[in-house]
């Protein structure tokens, strides 16, 4: 495994079943976050780097808050707290909300914690200047929440705030199918238990047409490591 | 959750701002307390230092 790896950070991961028909969870925050909870304490041990991506958007960008929306166990905020003054994560997952602390505490970097669904966020608008929105995306389900969650990502960007999102891609090459689609990719624990998490792999138009449909403004896509990547800013 | 989130957090259905009552608190750490929304008035639990902002009907029923 290497940081460059997006979102096949692939420990953990075992090969996808590509069928429609095998969802684990209807993808609202509820089970995405029950999902994880499962699989919190091994799925963090495994997320060790922010990606590569991550950090050529935050290079030479300053803000007096930052976003980590979907924070997992922190690694992006960790990075956010290098380019923040204050640094907020939220998850839909408890238990990874548990790692993303123990993460702070053990490194020292400050980051404010929130329990929440990336549809429906708990922040005023314009509360942030920066923000990393990265492998979250894909987990939520029917694809009205996806655009509303990147509607819901505008409306908490400050007018010249800016945002890095990504997605897992069709481009990826585990994946053959070349039009977006609904799939359970199994997380295996270390007891060799499996747990269904349910993902929207994305097609590169498809990711597009998205946050287009959003109140988004889109500066620039690209697909890098088998992941759909946007920088956007507020509307 | 440091007292000062309280100048982003907001509700997440209708997002308007919300009320803090603690109920315990460690150093400059909101250990336990509530936030209740100003104008619908639901409230959200603040649990081992973590407010829980998710919508009302995505959240564990269970109460603390």
């Amino acid at each position: 495994m290497t940081a460059s790896d997006g979102d096949d950070d692939t420990e953990g991961d075992t090969p996808a079943g590509e069928a429609a028909d095998a969802h684990p969870t209807t993808g609202d925050a509820r089970t995405v976050g029950d999902t994880y909870d499962r699989i919190a304490g091994h799925f963090a041990k495994t997320r060790e780097y922010a990606w590569p991506e991550v950090e050529s958007f935050l290079e030479g960008r300053r803000g007096a808050r930052a976003l980590d929306l979907g924070c997992g166990n922190g690694r992006h905020a960790e990075r956010l707290a290098e380019h923040a003054d204050r640094v907020v994560g939220l998850d839909a997952s408890r238990g990874l909300l548990a790692e993303a602390r123990a993460r702070a505490a053990e490194r020292g970097f400050a980051v404010d914690l929130v329990h929440g669904d990336a549809a429906g966020l708990p922040f005023a608008d314009d509360a942030f200047d920066l923000a990393v929105y990265v492998a979250t995306l894909h987990h939520l389900a029917p694809r009205e929440r996806r655009v509303a969650s990147l509607d819901e990502l505008a409306r908490v960007l400050a007018p010249e705030g800016r945002a890095v999102v990504s997605a897992w891609s069709t481009a990826h090459d585990r994946f053959e199918k070349n039009e977006g689609f609904d799939t359970s990719v199994d997380w295996t624990l270390p007891g060799g238990e499996t747990v269904g998490r349910f993902y929207h792999i994305y097609d590169p138009a498809e990711f597009e047409a998205d946050l287009t449909a959003s109140a988004l403004r889109v500066e620039e896509t690209f697909v890098s490591s088998g992941n759909c990547y946007a920088v956007v800013g507020g509307p | 959750m440091k007292e000062s989130l309280m100048d982003i957090i907001v509700c997440p259905v209708d997002k308007h701002d919300l009320e803090l009552a603690v109920d315990e608190e460690e150093a400059d750490e909101i250990v336990s307390g509530t936030l209740t929304c100003t104008e619908c008035g639901e409230t959200y639990p603040i649990e081992d230092g973590i407010p829980n902002l998710l919508p009302p009907d995505m959240r564990d029923e269970v109460e603390a």
